[in-house]
């Protein structure tokens, strides 16, 4: 496993070579400090590579969203009054035991054309349920009893682009780090004292409400933090003027090509995103958002449980997801867009009387791409063993699900598979290392010693499939106990089979 | 107090001040002064007009017996925001404290008009915020519990024996109350505590939301609903037990032992004056201001002798030397209300009185309304229970500020430099900086008899309590000489303006010099040090 990280890391450094020459902000700096240094690596294949996040703000009801078909029967008793009929289910191709709800044709589309990833009971240990706290782990990317003021994507941007926002934009990237649709620049792209992203709620009228510059270079500020506060403005205003006509002239150029769905809020802002990308602007990461997931009351209908706010909010989000993914390949750049969802919290196993849901923990999380190697992360939550507490007393009514996959092993792997972060990097943006889910790599990996038949043995929270390559890290020790099937298989570590017991390759 | 000082106050503890108004307060005292602003609290100054245009009674005063009707609901609603607004824009009456500081709890005790949609439980919620805005926080925390619309907007009306809807209970705590955490990040409470606590709030439900023909709107108890066993909190709430009460008087006595287990907290007063003190002195709260204004005053707030009588601790805040200190002086962004209604007030800018021109009245407070929803601050319908995002978000009020926002308060200055709101046949909305500038100029008509006004002088009453600070020397020169002037000499202004003076019926000679005003006034309130207050 040493040897191979060493291969990967040679082969970046050269590829950062023809990059250096371009003057990729290398040589503007004079003091670059070794960290500053090895982002220069980012590979030139990943150096187009855009991010797009889609937040869903509210909490969203991971269980009426990917429903456990094969656990109907758990499912119905924990939420009579607001459980999908099993005939209603959006069934996925090649997949048992889980479907989609009635509302999600657009993601049952995108899953079957391999474009859709399930990331299940994805969260974090210790959840909080509070709005503003729950938002505020995700957004910064820290652990429940850990604060940041920066978010996980300012970070990362602040360290990919040296010194923002002085000099910026610059020769070398004139456009804005990261767009907002929006009007309140969110916590996620927060850099060091400054976003790193641009808010903009559509890209003629900001164009025309910023206009020409207004500035004026001022160094006599007042003390203490009305000082700080009128740089910040001044800041922003410099900002905002740099980037309107760059944005503007993106808009211009670039052009949808598919057909959106219209009354929709979250397709509305994807169909800017879409537009500014077609017109090659450069910004790396995107943010979007869609509310309303607070479903605490009325959350099905009372007469059809596959209609009401629920059902609105995931046609939207379907409909939307696939409408930009059709836009993108129709404009030729599908391949290096990669989009993200994440909501604060899941909500209760349980409903409420209110036909509704309060707040949860764990939940599914979608990722949405080309480059995709796994279809699901983890295993749809077991609604007996996965429920918290663990051992209920019978007073217990209120049960939640429980966190498989820290959301912030997703983080890892989209900065370093996606983006092309070392891995350095990205241990520093998330404030300690996290191990893959290999939802990016054509591998799936031991994450600890453990039985095979064990989910947390695997990097993917779940076995291998008969057809994917395996790699027993360093250090582990795998035991196989019943004869299984793979494509390839590399041991760095250990293998115990149990007697009789056959790995079979299949793969030459 | 200085005219600064007086300005300071006013702009924190209203709207924002007229020029008439920091007169007539320069050589107040702190405490002279904040007696007049409270001596002017006045609840219920002017009845709600239907502000609904394309209704048949536009016009006429508000009535919640009217029999309730779906159709026209939309329109009342606004008619209540629009009441609201009025009151906090308004000219004609002395300036009081109540509406910034009932806008600091209506942000608090949240109830969002975009989920609570029926004007009647808008509107009593609304006078039960700012009737209680200087009263008992005891009192107020129990009343907003029971109230109608908070009973719909957090589902209390749904929280019911055996199948409890926690979001109350939650909400109660983390943002009304205790506070999710302490100032060194440390929980107040637990999830258990969230669960027993909705265990107590069982069986209050509120009566004819929505219900057409119906013409009052209640809440009320039934036992029925209500989870009568005991309920146990923990070590937070020092292993507190509610005994469960099985009377028809038990939603009384469980919610008055909940609220009593909750201002027992510690962290209670403190929770709250730290975000009061945000509220009007500075957002940013540093150990020392913990340790020496918020948890005195948190002290006393919750003392026996205070007993959670909120007047007092305005007071002390309102008039206390931090209040006043020069390091809190333009320390906080403003808030689209501070823009807009700011400006308004400033610029001597008032709404037609509802009751006698309603027409006026609807397009200058729908003006208002919509361009503050356009940059966040659509008020009283926050998208969530938190408020409005600068008041939660640890960027504070840097939030109100984005690329986005910073493009629609552009847009803003530019509507008073061009205005073109014909609030009435006679009143536009904005200004008319020509004829500010003729006010400035003895024997206008007879160049003379009296010098030119300078460059200096127009920008000095330009920028009149326009800004916190004082401008530089330098910005001085730079907003005469680049701004207005565009480079030429100052000397050309005399000329210009004499010339107007001669023949001011000339198109080009009002034009040249309307020009030079717009493009100073024009700059000014695009300015950074014009966002801060």
């Amino acid at each position: 496993m040493k040897r191979r990280k060493f291969i990967t890391a040679s082969a970046l450094t050269s590829l950062a070579l023809p990059l250096r020459m371009n003057g990729f902000g290398m040589t503007a700096h004079n003091e670059l400090s070794p960290l500053v240094q090895s982002l220069g690596n980012t590979p030139a294949a990943t150096e187009d590579r855009i991010l797009v996040i889609i937040n869903l703000v509210g909490g969203n009801d991971g269980l009426n969203t990917v429903i456990p078909l094969s656990q109907y029967g758990n499912y119905q008793t924990l939420r009579s009054n607001i459980a999908i009929p099993t005939n209603r289910v959006l069934p996925l191709t090649g997949v048992d035991g889980i479907g989609l709800h009635p509302s999600l044709t657009g993601f049952r589309d995108l899953y079957n054309d391999g474009l859709m990833s399930i990331v299940h009971a994805a969260g974090y240990p210790n959840a909080n349920q509070s709005h503003a706290r729950s938002s505020d782990i995700w957004m910064t990317g820290v652990s429940a009893d850990q604060y940041a003021s920066t978010g996980w994507a300012g970070r990362y941007l602040q360290q990919r682009f040296a010194g923002y926002p002085n000099g910026y934009p610059s020769a070398s990237m004139e456009d804005p780090l990261a767009l907002q649709i929006g009007y309140t620049a969110t916590p996620t792209l927060q850099g060091d004292g400054q976003s790193t992203g641009i808010t903009i709620n559509d890209a003629q009228t900001f164009y025309q409400l910023i206009g020409e510059s207004t500035n004026q270079a001022g160094t006599d500020l007042p003390c203490c933090d009305a000082g700080e506060l009128i740089a910040f403005v001044r800041r922003q205003q410099v900002l905002a003027v740099g980037y309107s006509a760059e944005i503007k002239a993106a808009a211009d150029t670039g052009a949808n090509m598919a057909t959106y769905p219209t009354q929709n809020r979250l397709a509305d802002q994807l169909k800017i995103v879409a537009r500014l990308i077609h017109g090659g602007l450069k910004s790396k990461i995107y943010f979007v958002s869609q509310d309303g997931y607070d479903t605490h009351s009325t959350q099905v209908d009372s007469l059809d449980v596959t209609t009401g706010s629920h059902a609105r909010l995931l046609k939207e989000l379907g409909d939307a997801v696939k409408a930009f993914y059709a836009d993108l390949a129709l404009q030729g750049s599908r391949d290096r867009v990669m989009s993200m969802t994440f909501s604060e919290f899941g909500r209760r196993a349980n409903s409420n009387l209110s036909r509704g849901t309060d707040h949860g923990q764990a939940a599914p999380l979608f990722l949405f791409g080309t480059n995709l190697q796994k279809r699901q992360i983890g295993m749809p939550p077991d609604l007996v063993a996965d429920l918290l507490p663990k051992n209920p007393q019978p007073w217990d009514t209120q049960r939640d699900i429980a966190m498989q996959i820290d959301f912030r092993r997703i983080y890892a792997d989209v900065l370093t598979d996606w983006l092309g972060a070392d891995q350095s990097v990205a241990n520093q943006v998330l404030f300690q290392p996290f191990g893959t889910t290999s939802v990016l790599k054509p591998t799936i990996e031991t994450a600890a010693t453990g039985k095979w038949t064990d989910r947390s043995t695997w990097s993917a929270g779940r076995m291998p499939l008969p057809g994917e390559t395996v790699i027993v890290n360093a250090g582990h020790t795998l035991e196989v106990e019943s004869n299984v099937s793979v494509f390839k298989m590399e041991v760095a570590g250990s293998v115990q089979l149990k007697p009789g017991v056959n790995i079979q390759i299949t793969g030459k | 107090m200085t005219a600064d000082q007086a300005a300071h106050l006013l702009r924190r503890a209203t709207a924002g001040p007229t020029k008439a108004e920091i007169a007539a307060f320069t050589g107040l005292t702190p405490v002279q002064a904040y007696n007049q602003l409270l001596a002017n609290v006045n609840y219920y100054p002017e009845p709600v007009i239907h502000l609904d245009k394309n209704h048949p009674t536009f016009g006429q005063a508000l009535n919640s017996a009217t029999p309730f009707d779906g159709d026209s609901n939309f329109g009342r609603v606004q008619s209540v925001r629009f009441w609201w607004l009025g009151l906090m824009t308004n000219q004609s009456r002395p300036p009081s404290l109540l509406e910034k500081l009932a806008l600091f709890w209506q942000n608090h005790f949240v109830v969002s008009s975009e989920v609570v949609t029926e004007y009647r439980f808008v509107w009593r919620y609304l006078n039960l915020i700012r009737d209680n805005s200087l009263g008992n926080f005891r009192t107020f925390v129990k009343q907003v519990t029971v109230d109608p619309a908070m009973l719909e907007y957090l589902n209390g009306t749904e929280n019911i024996a055996g199948a409890p809807n926690e979001n109350y209970a939650r909400e109660l705590q983390e943002l009304f109350t205790v506070g999710e955490k302490d100032f060194y990040g440390n929980y107040n409470y637990t999830e258990q505590d969230v669960k027993e606590a909705a265990r107590v709030l069982t069986g209050w439900r509120h009566h004819n939301y929505w219900w057409g023909g119906t013409t009052s709107i209640s809440s009320s108890f039934q036992l029925s609903r209500h989870d009568t066993g005991n309920k146990t909190f923990s070590a937070r709430y020092n292993n507190t037990v509610i005994t469960g009460n099985n009377t028809t008087n038990a939603g009384n006595v469980e919610v008055d032992a909940l609220i009593n287990m909750l201002l027992a907290h510690p962290q209670t007063a403190r929770f709250i004056c730290r975000k009061l003190y945000r509220w009007y002195v500075n957002p940013n709260v540093t150990e020392t201001i913990e340790n020496n204004v918020i948890i005195p005053l948190a002290n006393f707030f919750s003392s026996p002798a205070n007993n959670w009588q909120i007047e007092p601790v305005i007071r002390r805040l309102l008039t206390s030397d931090i209040f006043f200190d020069i390091s809190n002086r333009g320390a906080i962004i403003k808030s689209p209300l501070e823009l807009i209604a700011g400006a308004y007030r400033l610029f001597n800018l008032p709404p037609p009185a509802a009751s006698t021109g309603w027409v006026g009245a609807e397009k200058y407070l729908g003006a208002v309304w919509w361009q503050m929803l356009s940059m966040q601050m659509p008020i009283t319908s926050q998208s969530s229970v938190f408020g409005y995002e600068p008041y939660y978000l640890a960027s504070r009020s840097k939030g109100w500020l984005s690329s986005a926002t910073l493009g629609l308060r552009y847009q803003f200055a530019d509507s008073l430099i061009w205005p073109w709101l014909q609030v009435t046949p006679s009143y536009r909305l904005g200004l008319d900086l020509v004829s500010w500038a003729v006010s400035l100029q003895p024997s206008f008509g007879n160049v003379g008899a009296a010098a030119s006004i300078t460059t200096e002088q127009v920008l000095e009453s330009f920028s009149q309590h326009l800004f916190v600070f004082p401008l530089s020397q330098a910005q001085k020169d730079f907003l005469i000489d680049t701004i207005m002037m565009q480079g030429i000499p100052r000397s050309s202004w005399i000329f210009e303006w004499n010339r107007f003076r001669q023949n001011p019926n000339n198109t080009d000679n009002y034009n040249g010099v309307r020009w030079r005003l717009s493009l100073l006034m024009r700059y000014m309130l695009r300015m950074a040090e014009f966002q801060v207050f």
